[in-house]
């Protein structure tokens, strides 16, 4: 018989490093003559979007088209340390050093601009790659610029570093002041329908509410909802490395499963937008909270459906029937 | 052993051992590492290509196996400059994390479209299910491949 | 406060290159006349090595040559946050999980190295496994670490072992014993998890090569830190940091994976040795058993709860299998601990965190990094609890939720961008969620 289920998890998660450990990122922005705006960060992409997160910053700041950006550095002899890629923090850090030094190169686009148009700051337009004095006038690119500037032995380039402070919890009691930068929030309802005859759960619907700050690229925030429920969803019904008296038994991708493309529910999903984190433009990290809710909203479906509670992962439809007979 | 055979519509003559794995012909013998390995039996299809119209896991299967095989790979279907529909729309649609999983993604999708340019979502999931993707969750490969099919069916590109 | 980028779906700067196959991931990278590397691991998971005989192995035809320990006797152990990881096995000394490398052989084509892998000998002591850390804490229970140092700070409980307790960690926030006097009834159960591979579709995968000019490692693989895996390399090997290059390449998947070194070492020192490319690709087997795994966690809860429906105390008891090595679990299993309310209002909170040596395949980083774990613990208890009270769990989650001036069970005040009541709003909204919710 088919039952069906509905479940609920609200989860949490303190992102960075914290703890007092001494999370920061460090950052480059220069423009150069030929027309390329390179940002300079070690932050690896594994895939979530890294790269273009920190083009669309330097874009957003630089005021100027996303494909002149160009980011460089993915080495560690050229480009200074900007931290892991973990702990949910490289758009928040990352993000944040990029954002300063972008901003300090667009200070010095001001000073130098004011100096060639023999004007103040306020009397300035800068827009799409050029600066100008009055609507009609002379206009100069950034290029250009950086042509002036070289001139003169200077460079429209700047570094930052992002380096925002925690403290250790006491290692007793575990209080302590800040111990993580922020928290993530997300809830997620989830409907499920469990075969009692075979025990096989199927997941039909996940609704998603994320608090994200505000999301840089909406589409690859989606990106980390669905990639990261359904990798919750291996480990809540499926995924299990089975390490028996220190050997693996099966350390192979037939007796590992982790979900397929006939595995997956329909989404759908909000972003809670406030702009109110430390992140750049108020936005939080996202990567690591949409895994997390997965299981629990699982569990509580398959209780909602048939009534048994499981308190081991993965829920396999073994461990359904046998709840079940227990039950009876 | 020689064995010859056309990859990407080029033809092509090779020595090869008996225990060399098409993969390897593909990815070592003939530099084409658009074709991934994830598991090496099967189980992953990162290594998917198109073997006389057949998808195949070609970790599976022995170069010799090859020998006057037609096959097509991720190169063979569009470049920079002239990118398939379904590349095109994997990009559009946000559907590729990490990219690992997406050359054999895209080449069993290529597979479906060409024999129903009208699959349902079950379809896709079907063609599909031999593809793991660890990073997206699949929902916009789905997306991706739907578009494609639209793409394709408006005919905004020929050499499908 | 509209953005002209930032907001929108700017499309992935590299899928262009992903699409068409021309991005560079580790083992698509070309290099002349390389050579292949492979890894002697471990063929007990707790024993003494007591010989090692490559001699065999060295006579296949096309291998180049095979370290061992007592080719390079000076190497420090590594490791992420505790150096406790041996680059390679000394003969007398301990492996401790199947990972565990004893041998690196380079060769000119892989089936020389993988023949000559064969033809190691290998001689050890057997020793007690263990895979469960509840048996690791037993009193009796022989050490898997002698050389570690006591780590322990705080372990209450005098009927357990300390010798394999990697680190523990502690809660205490408000008066919990008074907590529990206060709440009409307790809901109290143990939560189990489980090993987890972060599956990254590509599989560790690295090449490395000696510049003999200026004496630089140059290592191409996958790092999720390029500088602190340049760091671990270069202690472990004695070099200044700026001798070891790391250059990122497409990463195929990590989620934590990633983190630690994985083929970094042993390629540095083939590349620094045989003074040629070398390249090393792990298999799917290998990478599952040799590189980090999401710890599987024991979780005692114990939730007071009034009968309107608020949270009075909250204790948890948290049992980490690190695994063999330390890895990341110093942060995990703690970090599991700290979310242990979940994101509810509980003044009395009291946890107990322990990591525990076994010899499993070493707990390190993955998505969530501990409180993935433990949501599925406080979310359970939070359901158990609606369903008892007969109160909707959307409404019992709501008016325990967080908000700006709450305090986590570390005691931290959340001053700013606490909207979970708006999520538990707009999920129930999306999913037409029967009942009401209110403060
Ligand atoms: S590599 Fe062929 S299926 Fe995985
Ligand atoms: S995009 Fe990473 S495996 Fe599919």
């Amino acid at each position: 018989m088919k039952k069906q289920g509905r479940g609920m998890a609200s989860i949490m998660f303190g992102f960075g490093y914290g703890e007092g450990f001494p999370d920061h990122s460090i950052a480059e922005v220069e423009i150069t003559k030929d027309k390329r705006i390179k940002v300079r960060t070690a932050g690896a992409d594994l895939g979530q979007g890294f790269l273009t997160t920190m083009t669309q910053i330097a874009a957003e700041v630089l005021k100027i088209d996303p494909s002149y950006i160009e980011i460089v550095g993915q080495d560690t002899h050229k480009a200074k340390n900007s931290g892991s890629t973990s702990a949910t923090r490289q758009t928040f850090f990352s993000g944040n050093a990029v954002r300063e030094a972008a901003e300090e190169v667009m200070g010095k686009i001001y000073h130098y601009g004011s100096l060639y148009f023999n004007s103040n700051h306020p009397e300035l337009t800068v827009k799409d790659g050029e600066l100008y004095a009055c609507d009609e006038c002379e206009k100069i690119t950034y290029w250009e610029l950086a042509e002036i500037v070289e001139q003169r032995g200077k460079e429209l380039k700047a570094e930052a570093t992002f380096f925002p402070k925690t403290y250790a919890p006491d290692r007793k009691t575990g209080q302590g002041e800040k111990i993580y930068v922020a928290y993530t929030f997300m809830t997620q309802v989830m409907d499920i329908e469990v075969d009692t005859d075979t025990g096989l759960i199927e997941v039909m619907n996940v609704y998603t509410a994320l608090d994200v700050g505000r999301a840089i690229n909406p589409q690859n925030v989606h990106g980390q909802i669905e990639g990261g429920t359904v990798q919750g969803l291996g480990m809540a019904m499926m995924e299990d490395q089975v390490i028996e008296e220190g050997i693996t038994i099966n350390a192979d991708m037939t007796n590992y499963l982790v979900p397929s493309i006939q595995d997956i529910p329909n989404f759908e999903s909000t972003l809670i937008e406030n702009n109110d984190s430390g992140g750049p433009f108020g936005s939080k990290g996202v990567g690591e909270p949409t895994i997390i809710g997965a299981s629990p909203a699982l569990s509580n479906a398959v209780y909602d459906a048939i009534g048994v509670r499981i308190k081991s992962l993965p829920i396999t439809p073994e461990k359904i029937l046998n709840a079940l007979e227990e039950k009876k | 052993m020689k064995i010859s055979l056309t990859v990407n519509g080029e033809k092509r003559a090779l020595d090869v051992k008996p225990e060399t794995r098409l993969l390897d012909l593909i990815r070592d013998d003939l530099g084409l590492t658009g074709t991934k390995e994830g598991c090496g039996k099967g189980e992953c299809g990162a290594c998917t290509v198109i073997m006389n119209n057949k998808v195949v896991a070609s970790c599976l299967v022995l170069a010799a196996q090859a020998d006057g095989a037609e096959i097509k790979t991720i190169e063979g279907l569009g470049g920079k400059d002239k990118l398939h529909p379904l590349q095109q729309a994997f990009i559009e649609k946000g559907a590729v994390q990490c990219g690992f999983c997406i050359p054999g993604m895209i080449m069993s999708s290529k597979k479906l479209l060409d024999e129903n340019i009208n699959p349902s979502e079950e379809d896709i999931k079907r063609g599909l299910s031999g593809n793991i993707c660890r990073c997206t969750g699949y929902v916009k490969i789905v997306d991706a491949v739907k578009e494609a099919a639209h793409k394709i069916k408006s005919g905004g590109e020929e050499n499908v | 406060m509209s953005k002209k980028y930032v907001g929108k779906d700017v499309l992935k700067v590299d899928a262009q290159d992903k699409v068409t196959g021309e991005a560079q991931y580790p083992s698509d990278l070309k290099f002349e006349d390389y050579l292949h590397v492979k890894i002697k691991r471990a063929t007990y998971p707790h024993a003494i090595l007591r010989d090692l005989d490559v001699s065999k192995a060295k006579q296949v035809e096309g291998v180049v040559d095979i370290l061992t320990e007592k080719d390079y006797p000076d190497l420090n152990k590594f490791g992420l946050i505790i150096k406790d990881q041996p680059v390679l096995i000394k003969v007398g000394e301990k492996m401790r999980f199947m990972g565990d490398a004893l041998a690196i052989i380079i060769a000119e084509t892989e089936e020389a190295a993988l023949k000559a892998r064969d033809k190691i000998e290998v001689e050890v002591e057997k020793l007690e496994v263990m895979s469960n850390p509840q048996r690791a804490l037993e009193k009796d229970a022989p050490t898997i670490h002698n050389d570690i140092g006591d780590l322990c700070t705080n372990y209450i409980d005098p009927d357990v072992g300390k010798q394999n307790i990697l680190m523990d960690h502690h809660l205490e926030k408000g008066d919990v014993d008074k907590g529990f006097e206060e709440a009409d009834f307790i809901v109290e159960n143990e939560y189990q998890t489980q090993h987890i591979d972060q599956l990254p579709i590509q599989n560790e995968a690295g090449y490395a090569l000696y510049d003999e000019s200026n004496d630089v490692i140059k290592i191409w693989a996958a790092s999720q830190w390029l500088h602190d895996t340049q760091a671990d390399v270069a202690q472990a090997m004695n070099l200044p940091k700026e001798k070891v290059r790391i250059i990122q390449t497409a990463i195929g998947g990590a989620f934590g994976k990633k983190e630690d070194v994985s083929v970094h070492l042993h390629l540095a020192l083939a590349a620094r040795h045989t003074k040629r490319p070398v390249k090393l690709v792990y298999t799917r087997e290998e990478s599952m058993i040799s590189q980090s795994k999401r710890h599987p966690l024991t979780i005692k809860a114990k939730t007071g709860v009034t009968n309107d429906g608020y949270l009075t105390a909250w204790e948890v008891k948290v049992i980490g299998d690190a695994g063999a090595y330390a890895s990341s679990s110093p942060a995990v299993v703690h970090k599991g601990m700290y979310h242990c309310t979940g994101p509810y209002n509980v003044q009395n909170v009291r946890g107990d965190s322990y990591a525990v040596y076994t010899n499993n395949t070493y707990g390190g980083a993955m998505r969530g990094f501990g409180t993935t774990q433990m949501a599925f613990a406080y979310e359970s208890q939070i359901d158990i609890i609606a369903h008892k009270l007969d109160m909707d769990p959307a409404q019992f989650r709501y008016q325990n939720a967080y908000d700006i001036g709450s305090t986590t069970p570390n005691g931290q005040k959340l001053g700013k961008s606490v909207n979970l009541k708006r999520t538990i709003e707009s999920a129930t909204d999306l999913a037409q969620w029967e009942g009401e919710i209110s403060e």
